[in-house]
Order: C-alpha cells, then sequence, then structure tokens
C-alpha cells in the first residue's frame, strides 16, 4: 500500500506530468475565455508553428544530454535556408537543392563539433564563435538581401495530409520518433548518454569519445538541415537573419522538458511537450489578445519556472536518499 | 598575537604523562582533545587528543587512510569533527571554519595552492592586507616589496620578492606559503607532505627552515611518509592507526622501528584469510614499461595465470601511473604488453578492452561512475560498448545486469535506480560487475576496496579469488597493506616509478613492506 502511493507520488513529480498538467490547464482557460481556441484550425495552426522548433530541439535534445552546445544553429540555419534559396533561383532541381542544403548544415555542425574536440575547447564556445563566421558566409553570399522564391518550394509548408495534418507537423513527429528510437534503442543512444554522464568513465569504458561527439553532431547538423528546408518553405524567403535565435528557444524547450543542461540524462518526451508549451503559450496570447512583448516575457519566465522545478525536485531526492 | 593559557586547556589531560614537566614551562598553542568523525558508518577518527606548545614540531605519522589528512582538515576547518574539542587561544571550539581556524592562527601548507600564480611573490605575501600608499586604494608596491624582501631575508629565504608565482619552483612556492603564514601570525603551521616533491637539497633547506620558525616559537604539524625526515625535525611524534590515537612519543624515547611496528601493528583477526588456487604459467607480460608524463620508468612483471599479484608502495610511487600505462588510457613513452605470448597493440582503453585487459580505477567517482544512469545501464556499460549490434537489447541487459546484482549480492531496490544512489560498497561492486561482464584476461584493481565497508570488502576478496580460480591474472594495487598480504601470490614493490622488487609472499610482514617501500 505505501508502495504504491510512493510511486504514484513519483509519477506526480516527474516533469512530463507537470509539463502536461500545465498545458491542459493554459489549454483549458484559453479556450473558455476564447472558444476559437479549439477550432481544428487553431490546433492544426498550433501544431504547425511548432514543427520547426520541434526538429532543431531534438536535435538539441542529443547534444545537451550528451554535454555539447551549439549556439550557432540559429545562423547554420540562415546560411543554409539562403543557400537553398539562391540555387531554387538559380533553377536548380530541388533533389540537388534539399540535399545540398542538409549537407551545408551538416557541415557546419561538423564545423562546430571538431573545433571544439581537436582545440579541446567547451562546443559552447566553438559555436559562439561560429554563430559569427556562419552568419558572414552568409551575409556575403547573399549581398545581406532576402531571397524571395515565393511560390517557387512550398509544398512541404502548405501541404495538408488528407487534407488535415501539416506535412511539416509529421516531419516533426518523424523527427521525434528517430531522435526517441537512437537515444533509448541503440548503442549510439547509450552513448549519447554515458559521453553526457561522465567522458572521462565513457572512455574507460572503451567508448571513442571523440568520435561519438562528433557523430552527435553531424546528427544534430541534419536535423538543423531538415529544419531550415521546413522554415524555407513555409516562409517563402531566407536570408542571413533566418532562424535567428531559435537556438536559444530550442535549448529552453529542452530545460523545461526537465533535461538538465548537466547532461547524461534526459530525453525527447519531454522535449516534444516543451516545445509543444512554448506554441502554446504563444498561440494562447495570441488568442487572448495580449501584446505581443509578453511573449518573450513569458518564455523566459517558463525557463526559470522549470528550472526551479527540477532544482526543487533534486532537492527532495536528494534529501530522500 | 597572544596565546594564554586558558582554563580550558589546562583540563585536557592527555599528553601529559609523555611529555611531564617541559609542559609547564612551555606555552600551549593548541588541544585537542577526543576528536572523532565517522562518514556513514566508516569511521576514520575516533577519540584523538593531542597537544602543540610553542616551538614543537609534532610529526604525525600513520599509513595511507590511519585519518592523517582528516584530522589536518579539521584543524583548517574544512570538515567538521563529529565529536571532541578543539582549544586555541584560550576558547574551545568544536568545529571550526576555515575563516575562524585562519583567524585563530592555523595555516595549512599545501602543495602550491593557495597561492596566486599572476601575481609577484610580495603580491601573493600581502593579499587581503595590502599596504595602501597615499592615494587611497592604490597599493604601495614599493613598500610591500621592501617588507616582503625584509620578511623572506629574516626566514633565510632565497626568492626574489618581484617575481611572479608561476616562475617559481615547487619548493620555493612552499617557502612563500610558510612566508606567507608567517607574515599572517601563524602559530601553528601544518605541513602535509611537504618535501614529497622536493629534491635532497630543497628538503635540506626546508628541513632547516622548520628548525628556524621552531626557534621562533612557532608549532608544527608535520606529517610525512619519510621517517628519516621525521626524526631529523620532529620533537615529538604521534602515531596513528585506523583513525586511533596509538602513542604521543618524544623522538628521543622511541626508534624508526619501533614506529614503524606500531604503525602497522595490527590483530591477526584483521586478516581475510583466501582460500589458495593453483598457479599456472606466465599469462601476462608486461616489458619495460615507461612513462615520463608520470614518472614510471622501465617495469617489467609477469602475472601467471591464476595469480594474484600484489602491487604495493608509498602514494606517488607510480602504482596507479603504471596501471593507466597498460590500460591505454595515457601515451606512454615505451613498454609492451603480452597476454597468452601476443604481443598486444594497446594505444587506447577500447584497445585494451578488447585485448581482454580491464582496469578497476582507484577514484571511482571521477573514472568509472557514469552518474545520472542507472545500476544496469552501469553494469553493463562495457558489454553493450564490446557487442556488435547497434541496437540495444533491453531484455538481454536486464538479464545481464539482475543476474550481476545477484551473483555479487549488490544491495539494490531496482536496478534501474540511479547509481549514485547506492553506497560505496555497492557502488564498488556494481563497476566490477561491469568488468565480469566482458571476460577479461587481466584484471587490474587499484585500491579495489577503497572506501568500501568491512562486508563488502569481504565479497570483493571473495571475488578475485574467483577470477583466479578461473584462470585470469589479477594484479592488484593497494595501500591496504594487511590486503595486499593476505590476497597477493606475490607482491610487487614500486619506488620513485620504479618496480624495485618482487617478493614471493611468504613470511614477510607489514614491517618488512613498509621498509622495502621506503627504501630503507
Amino acid at each position: 500500500m505505501r508502495e504504491r502511493k510512493l510511486k504514484l507520488g513519483n509519477i506526480v513529480g516527474t516533469q512530463w506530468f507537470m509539463l502536461t498538467l500545465v498545458i491542459v490547464v493554459i489549454a483549458t482557460v484559453t479556450g473558455l475565455i476564447n472558444p476559437r481556441f479549439f477550432r481544428i484550425a487553431n490546433i492544426i495552426n498550433i501544431f504547425e508553428q511548432i514543427s520547426t522548433l520541434g526538429v532543431i530541439a531534438s536535435g538539441a535534445t542529443i547534444l545537451i544530454i550528451s554535454g555539447s552546445f551549439d549556439i550557432s544553429v540559429g545562423a547554420i540555419v540562415g546560411l543554409a535556408a539562403s543557400c537553398m534559396a539562391m540555387l531554387i533561383k538559380a533553377d536548380v532541381p530541388l533533389w540537388i537543392v534539399i540535399p545540398s542544403g542538409i549537407l551545408i548544415a551538416t557541415l557546419c555542425d561538423v564545423f562546430v563539433g571538431y573545433t571544439s574536440i581537436v582545440f579541446r575547447a567547451p562546443s559552447f564556445i566553438t559555436s559562439l564563435a561560429s554563430v559569427g563566421i556562419f552568419k558572414g558566409i552568409a551575409l556575403a553570399l547573399t549581398s545581406a538581401t532576402l531571397q524571395t522564391i515565393f511560390g517557387q518550394f512550398s509544398f512541404i509548408g502548405s501541404t495538408r495530409v488528407l487534407g488535415v495534418v501539416p506535412l511539416m507537423f509529421i516531419f516533426g513527429v518523424v523527427v521525434y520518433l528517430v531522435v526517441y528510437f537512437i537515444l533509448k534503442l541503440t548503442k549510439l543512444g547509450r552513448r549519447v548518454y554515458a559521453v553526457g554522464s561522465n567522458p572521462q568513465a565513457a572512455y574507460l569504458s572503451g567508448i571513442n569519445v571523440n568520435a561519438s561527439k562528433l557523430v552527435f553532431f553531424v546528427i544534430n547538423g541534419i536535423l538543423v538541415g531538415i529544419a531550415a528546408t521546413m522554415l524555407l518553405s513555409r516562409i517563402g524567403a531566407a536570408g542571413a537573419s533566418t532562424g535567428a535565435g531559435i537556438e536559444l528557444q530550442a535549448m529552453g524547450a529542452v530545460v523545461i522538458g526537465g533535461t538538465p543542461i548537466s547532461g547524461g540524462k534526459g530525453g525527447v518526451l519531454g522535449t516534444f511537450l516543451g516545445v509543444l508549451l512554448m506554441g502554446l503559450i504563444s498561440n494562447s496570447l495570441n488568442m487572448l489578445q495580449a501584446s505581443p512583448y509578453l511573449q518573450d516575457l513569458a518564455t523566459g519566465l517558463l525557463i526559470i519556472l522549470a528550472v526551479a522545478v527540477n532544482a526543487l525536485s533534486q532537492k527532495r531526492s536528494q534529501i530522500g536518499a | 598575537m597572544k596565546t594564554p593559557r586558558g582554563a580550558g586547556v589546562a583540563s585536557v589531560p592527555l599528553g601529559w604523562s609523555v611529555r611531564g614537566d617541559q609542559l609547564s614551562e612551555r606555552e600551549l598553542l593548541l588541544s585537542v582533545s577526543g576528536i572523532g568523525k565517522a562518514y556513514g558508518a566508516h569511521r576514520v577518527l575516533d577519540d584523538v587528543s593531542f597537544e602543540l606548545g610553542a616551538g614543537e614540531v609534532l610529526c604525525l605519522v600513520g599509513e595511507n587512510g590511519a585519518g592523517k589528512s582528516t584530522l589536518i582538515k579539521i584543524l583548517a576547518g574544512a570538515v567538521e569533527p563529529d565529536a571532541g574539542a578543539i582549544a586555541i587561544g584560550g576558547k574551545e571550539y568544536s568545529a571550526l571554519n576555515p575563516n575562524e581556524s585562519m583567524r585563530l592562527g592555523i595555516a595549512t601548507i599545501y602543495q602550491d595552492v593557495e597561492l596566486i600564480e599572476s601575481l609577484s611573490v610580495a603580491n601573493n605575501i600581502f593579499l587581503g592586507d595590502e599596504i595602501v600608499g597615499r592615494i587611497p586604494l592604490v597599493i604601495d608596491a614599493e613598500s610591500q616589496n621592501e617588507k616582503a624582501r625584509q620578511l623572506l631575508d629574516l626566514l633565510h629565504i632565497d626568492i626574489d620578492e618581484r617575481m611572479l608565482v608561476e616562475d617559481l619552483s615547487a619548493a620555493q612556492k612552499q617557502n612563500l606559503q610558510i612566508a606567507k603564514a608567517f607574515h599572517q601570525d601563524a602559530r601553528v603551521m601544518i605541513m602535509d607532505e611537504p618535501t614529497s616533491s622536493l629534491g635532497e637539497e630543497e628538503t635540506r633547506s626546508l628541513m632547516s627552515l622548520v628548525r628556524d620558525l621552531k626557534g621562533r616559537g612557532i608549532g608544527i604539524i608535520y606529517i610525512s611518509h619519510y621517517l628519516e625526515e621525521i626524526f631529523e625535525v620532529g620533537d615529538t611524534i604521534l602515531i596513528l592507526k585506523d583513525g586511533v590515537r596509538v602513542g604521543t612519543y618524544p623522538r628521543a624515547e622511541i626508534g624508526v622501528d619501533e614506529v614503524i611496528r606500531r604503525m602497522v601493528g595490527r590483530e591477526a583477526s584483521a586478516f581475510f584469510v583466501r582460500e589458495r588456487v593453483p598457479v599456472g604459467e606466465v599469462q601476462v607480460q608486461v616489458r619495460d614499461v615507461c612513462w615520463k608524463g608520470g614518472g614510471v620508468s622501465h617495469v617489467d612483471f609477469d602475472v601467471r595465470a591464476g595469480e594474484v599479484f600484489g602491487i604495493g608502495g608509498l602514494v606517488g610511487s607510480g602504482r596507479s601511473e603504471l596501471a593507466s600505462c597498460i590500460f591505454g588510457m595515457v601515451r606512454r613513452d615505451s613498454g609492451d604488453v603480452a597476454i597468452g605470448g601476443k604481443k598486444l597493440r594497446i594505444r587506447s582503453p577500447a584497445d585494451a578492452i578488447r585485448n581482454k585487459i580491464c582496469l578497476i580505477t582507484e577514484d571511482r567517482k571521477k573514472y568509472a561512475l557514469l552518474a545520472p544512469m542507472s545500476v544496469e545501464e552501469n553494469i553493463v556499460i562495457v558489454s553493450t560498448e564490446l557487442g556488435r549490434n547497434p541496437l540495444l537489447n533491453a531484455r538481454r541487459e536486464s538479464k545481464l545486469a539482475g543476474d550481476m546484482v545477484d551473483r555479487l549480492r549488490i544491495a539494490v531496490a531496482d536496478p534501474r535506480q540511479p547509481i549514485v544512489s547506492l553506497s560505496g560498497g555497492n557502488q564498488q561492486k556494481a563497476v566490477l560487475g561491469r568488468w565480469l561482464l566482458c571476460d577479461a584476461t587481466l584484471f587490474i584493481l587499484d585500491e579495489p576496496t577503497k572506501g568500501v565497508d568491512v562486508g563488502a570488502k569481504e565479497d570483493i576478496y571473495k571475488l578475485i579469488v574467483e577470477l583466479a580460480r578461473r584462470g585470469k591474472s589479477v594484479v592488484m594495487i593497494s595501500s591496504d597493506m594487511p590486503e595486499l598480504l593476505s590476497m597477493s601470490d606475490r607482491i610487487g614493490i614500486m619506488r620513485e616509478g620504479r618496480l624495485v622488487k618482487v617478493l614471493e609472499n611468504r613470511g614477510i610482514t607489514e614491517e618488512d613492506l613498509i621498509h622495502h617501500f621506503i627504501g630503507l
């Protein structure tokens, strides 16, 4: 009997339970005040809006669990999207454009990871430096102009499967599933956790830590490339600042989802809920006709709240142990 | 600074009988009575008392793990004792914090920490109470340098006060710390293994500095493994063993052999009686291992199948460094390892593991635990990594881990609970389990029972014997002499990075071992 109570307490205490609760509460309150919130069109809209962020946050989840960071993601999105837009304007066929965009993003992330490994610098620093590099390249290539391709590459952003489900959302869900599969069911995923927990112990357990880290960056780069493609298709234009700031939103979603910034634990389910919550709050504030400035404020407060919940639950478990 | 002889001090009778009449003439600086400290069930200090007078050099001796470090950490205010009192400056304290300790005139001289590398010698001496000139908030560098020069001259320390600390040698840094402590009116100086990284010349000059300080009425607590130094400079010798004070002796009344005997003296019951298993042919050959960076030079040894080869030596003699060379953790300068006559190419731990070598490191937290991960994941990590399947097999993993938990009797409610929630002994068993799963031929165990409770210790010993029975070769590095003597078939002695001797474990005693460790 006591044990069952404890287990219930454990579930209630988990981050994803809390998140689901918050999501339900916010949705209910918003829906009561403004019934348009519950219209199918709005709900589809929310899912469409968070798809790109979800793809980027999935990659960030892998990196953060493994103890790395990439804050150049926004700049990579800008560079890759600009390149793709320019190729499309030059009438290069899409089957070349999309893989090229993903390849560019991957190479950028390999650069971030490789410099971090070779120079034994935190990836936080090498990616910080890379922001300037990637942004500079994108500005030079585009001559700092917006590359517009309206109507030439909108099928990903506008397709509705069966007339309802946005293709973007399906992309997002597939990425979540793939990342979930990698993290929980593959040896590579085990390495993500091991390297993030204690790189020295992982090394002494026979894991090639440096090679593994590079692979994590490659995965992140592919996902960033996919996200850039999705974003370009939705917006129909790209420039050096496309995607700026998305890396911070993504890391925020990862943290809200309960993956600690110190690495070694966490998962993509939490990230999904974190992304959903961020999208929901932004949509709710719209629905409630709140000032758009409040959105950033709300996101910031949410991250602090998530950190606080995390810290408090950790303290409790320490006392328990 | 005044050091009154408070009533609290006089009420502590310990050491009275030993030093007798001297005490009445001498100013008492520090009196420690009935100090105790336990970490969980593990008692590291039990009812330790001593006194320190002005101008006295009290030498603290004992094996690794006897409680010396804990005792000095308590005096430095870094560790809070569970019992006892510290009387200093006429007041009794149940515990000190680092600030109090410093304010009361206790200074601990550590190896090169506590100095700011990028500042000059003079600036380091006056750090925190800089001499300010006429312009407010601006340091008067000239008068600081001058005062620093006077201080260094007074103590006969030959360092240029304008040099940057990062350009000083280890010995000079140590001297600087002493000078700084002197400047801060420290009355009690604690020196923990001050000569461990010094050459002969530097050691001699440190000895004369110690004598100089002594003449100025400073009380010194001196800790060293090197008994010659202790007999050269000490007034009294306090012997600790397993956290208990064996006794306090005036230097003149005790000899080196007697000190060694009392340091290690132990009841026979402390020994684990292991079962003997047949020892086979030579299975592992280690040849000419050198690693300059770690101070390992030209180590050769063989280990036979079914043999436990113990490696003993003082802390810092290069034992763990040797292990990291064999395991490919570091880039050694030379050296080969062969198993079954086949020379192996080992350039990383992954190579070593593939070649059936495993290493259980001394520092479990730093090198072995995957802290936020579960017991199960910690146990299967190597086995999963060795497997060819890119996918995880959850059922296989939970079976392997579950079996290992049962086999090693790891006390765990659920193998999926985080490994850090286990006790030290159970964590160690889980780490051992990790390596048992990969069926190695050579097991290198570095301090396998460090921080492990008695029950788990015995389980680990049985496991080692079990490995030997299955024809594995075991290299066991240990600072625990009863452990070495009860478990090993042969014992290799390391001293200053060399394997100086290999003893058949027949009729040797702890005293013999200590003699070999020190090289007396």
